[in-house]
């Protein structure tokens, strides 16, 4: 049946025809303005490229390299050392080429900026305390610290500070790097981690905190890909090489979350200004746009709720025929819904890629739960009276389930999928994180640029979606239900 | 003829029936009457495969009745029950029908026997279009009679089918089932607890109590020689005037 699933998921997803370079960026702006780039060279120089844009983290993007969901991305030197390669402590760039070429993964040249971890404070804040070093942190155990939730993890970030400056403090959250400025520009938090080239360093007039034991390793920008890739794409992304310093990175960053210049459109005035490159850069209007992500949404929700019912429907009949499996079946069901769904979604990358298959698959599990729930209790409350008599009257098993069960039941099953529908509108927005689109796509940006106007664009379709489908189940039910 | 031999039918911890031996005529109308939980619904499902026998079996004609054979035995019995038991997501017509139309019976047949079922049961033919919620309780369980005779069982078995309807409704078809069962002559097996009813329609009288037949026989039987002193009183809480004991 799994397999089932996951061919079916897998005809689902256009999947990348054998010559597209497809092009990854992580879910910041930094790293979308760069895969735009890449992208625009790469269609400049007569390559077929597209950009997968936002696809979550680290993890999402080389595990989807690996598996060639994902063909180039931008990365850094920091990233691959501390999180990648964590157990070989690969000291040169050297070491870490070679490395990289073990994987099959070859890199460009640097792009010529260091985007290393800093943490910042607001200025005010800092100099009332007269802290200009991280050392200086020791001394006021009680500042609140409110880091991304990749940093609060990872070895490179928050545990490998506070082991180097052994630092004591307790108030210590995980949040959106995104909203962690806003937390700090409301004074709600007092230090967070920063991107050396983030725009609101300047825009928030925070101070980045000196690193005077020299705790943080360098992150050089440059693109990897799978070595598998043409050389022109190669030698397209080498054009790329210490063209990009870090107060330029800075600016284009700027432009894009700062002015809401679209990432398209500041890659493309790069490298028209830089390289001498002219693109092409294509808008959407909104309308199609919304077109798009509710043809990606409507796909995601229809087939994984197709699937469930057909799997879930006949499990429930068959845990209410067999009471001792419907316990094992219910159990499990259970389980599988209190897993959190990033979570299952990560899980099934190295299995399924990135896009619509483990979308889908993650869909598909939760919606098992109310319509296996629902179709058994549906049988199991039918009164011993009707099924007393569907008995008496000599009609065989399958023809009481036919004609008297099931369609008794057909309003508590249907009140399942009702819940599964429901539910899955919104939990597909969480498809945008690996590449599957849908109305998660525009939130997801729009909370990586404080842009209320793209939240809307996906919330406000997402909620109308699910309103429609709790709509058309009363119809479906209206129209063919007649038991009471 | 329908032969229950030593039979004992048990559930979870209880026991419903306690090696119960019984012959059933054919052509012959039989009540089953005793206080609740005698046993005497239970004595009908053995019948019908909603129960089995924990020791003993049930012989339905010549045959034993067992999983394998149960289904087609069940054609040729007809089982009402006190609520009815209508679907409620079928109409009346469709309810009558469901078990022909399993049986793949030509569909000619099937209009031509409700047509005759509406007359027996006299019901007016077009409340057959609607479904059992909007029909009185007294129209219900005149289509669930027209359900049980469908297939033109020999034997007709009847759990309280008058039990949840108003005294007037209920006089009124207690007229109409005698009538009926006058002119089918088929087998009836009739549960009821109301011993006035069980001597309108039957011709033998099983009187139970946990789980065991204390007595059959005629009304007159019973009346004139009750076996013990439970059927005694059983006759005195039914208002029926016995005569004094001479014991």
């Amino acid at each position: 049946m799994r397999r089932a699933i996951a061919i079916i998921a897998a005809l689902f997803c256009a999947a990348p025809t054998s010559g597209e370079v497809v092009v990854g960026s992580k879910v910041f702006t930094e790293s979308v303005i760069l895969g735009e780039l890449a992208t625009q060279l790469l269609v400049g120089d007569r390559i077929e490229a597209r950009h997968q844009r936002e696809l979550g983290g680290t993890t999402v993007l080389w595990s989807g390299l690996l598996r060639g969901d994902v063909d180039c991305y931008p990365e850094y030197t920091g990233t691959l050392r501390g999180e990648i390669f964590a157990q070989s402590s690969l000291r040169s760039d050297d070491e870490l080429r070679r490395a990289l070429a073990q994987q099959h993964v070859w890199a460009s040249q640097p792009l010529g900026f260091n985007n290393t971890y800093v943490l910042g404070m607001r200025r005010d804040v800092a100099a009332q305390r007269s802290i200009a070093k991280l050392s200086d942190l020791g001394k006021h155990p009680d500042l609140r610290l409110g880091f991304s939730n990749e940093f609060i993890d990872r070895g490179d970030g928050w545990p490998g500070v506070k082991r180097a400056y052994q630092l004591t403090h307790t108030d210590v959250r995980g949040m959106a790097h995104d909203l962690a400025y806003r937390a700090i520009a409301a004074q709600s938090i007092d230090v967070t981690d920063l991107y050396s080239t983030d725009a609101e360093i300047a825009y928030y007039d925070l101070v980045a905190l000196e690193d005077d034991r020299a705790f943080f390793p360098a992150y050089d920008a440059l693109f990897i890909c799978r070595d598998d890739v043409s050389d022109a794409t190669k030698h397209a992304l080498n054009r790329l090489a210490h063209t990009i310093d870090a107060s330029a990175m800075a600016r284009m960053n700027a432009r894009a979350k700062l002015d809401h210049v679209s990432e398209a459109q500041v890659a493309a005035d790069f490298a028209s200004q830089t390289l001498q490159a002219s693109t092409l850069v294509q808008v959407d209007s909104r309308a199609s746009r919304i077109a798009k992500r509710t043809l990606e949404h409507l796909g995601m929700v229809g087939l994984s709720l197709l699937i469930a019912v057909l799997v879930a429907v006949p499990l429930g009949v068959l845990a209410y025929r067999a009471p001792r499996f419907g316990r094992v079946a219910l159990a499990v069901a259970d389980v599988l819904q209190t897993i959190p769904a990033l979570a299952l979604l990560v899980f099934l990358i190295p299995w399924l890629g990135i896009g619509y298959a483990p979308a889908i698959v993650a869909l598909f599990l939760y919606s098992l739960l109310p319509i296996l729930r629902n179709t058994h209790a549906g049988l199991a409350d039918l009164p011993r009276d009707l099924r007393e008599s569907a008995t008496a009257l000599g009609l065989s098993r399958s023809a009481q389930l036919r004609f008297v069960e099931l369609p008794l039941a057909a309003r508590s099953i249907l009140a399942g999928i009702k819940t599964a529908a429901v539910i899955n509108v919104g939990t597909a927005t969480l498809g945008a994180l690996i590449g599957a689109g849908g109305y998660g796509q525009p939130i997801l940006t729009g909370i990586r640029l404080d842009d209320i106007g793209l939240i809307l664009e996906g919330a406000v379709p997402a909620a109308l979606l699910a309103l429609l489908a709790q709509g058309a189940f009363g119809a479906i039910e209206h129209r063919w239900v007649k038991a009471k | 003829m329908i032969a229950f031999d030593n039979v004992t039918h048990a559930y979870e911890h209880a026991v419903a029936l306690r090696d119960v031996t019984l012959h059933i005529d054919d052509r012959a109308t039989t009540a089953l009457i005793g206080p609740s939980g005698c046993g005497k619904s239970t004595l009908l499902k053995l019948i019908v495969g909603l129960a089995w026998p924990s020791r003993g079996h049930v012989c339905f004609g010549a045959d034993k009745i067992t999983p394998a054979n149960v289904e087609r035995i069940r054609h040729r019995i007809g089982y009402v029950i006190q609520s009815g038991g209508l679907f409620p997501h079928l109409s009346a017509r469709e309810n009558v029908t469901l078990a022909a139309r399993h049986l793949r019976r030509e569909s000619r047949w099937i209009e031509a026997r409700v047509a005759e079922l509406a007359e027996l049961v006299q019901l007016p033919a077009d409340l057959l279009q609607r479904f059992p919620g909007d029909l009185s309780g007294g129209q219900r369980q005149r289509v669930s009679l027209m359900r049980a005779l469908m297939l033109d069982p020999e034997f007709l078995l009847l759990d309280e089918p008058l039990g949840a309807l108003d005294p007037m409704v209920r006089h009124g078809l207690q007229d109409d089932l005698r009538a009926l069962f006058a002119r089918l002559g088929k087998s009836v097996v009739l549960v009821t607890h109301d011993l006035a009813e069980a001597a309108f329609f039957a011709d033998r009288i099983v009187l139970m109590r946990e789980g065991q037949i204390v007595q059959q026989g005629s009304y007159d039987d019973l009346r004139s020689q009750p076996a013990d002193d439970f059927v005694r009183a059983f006759l005195v809480a039914q208002r029926v005037l016995v005569p004094a004991s001479h014991a």
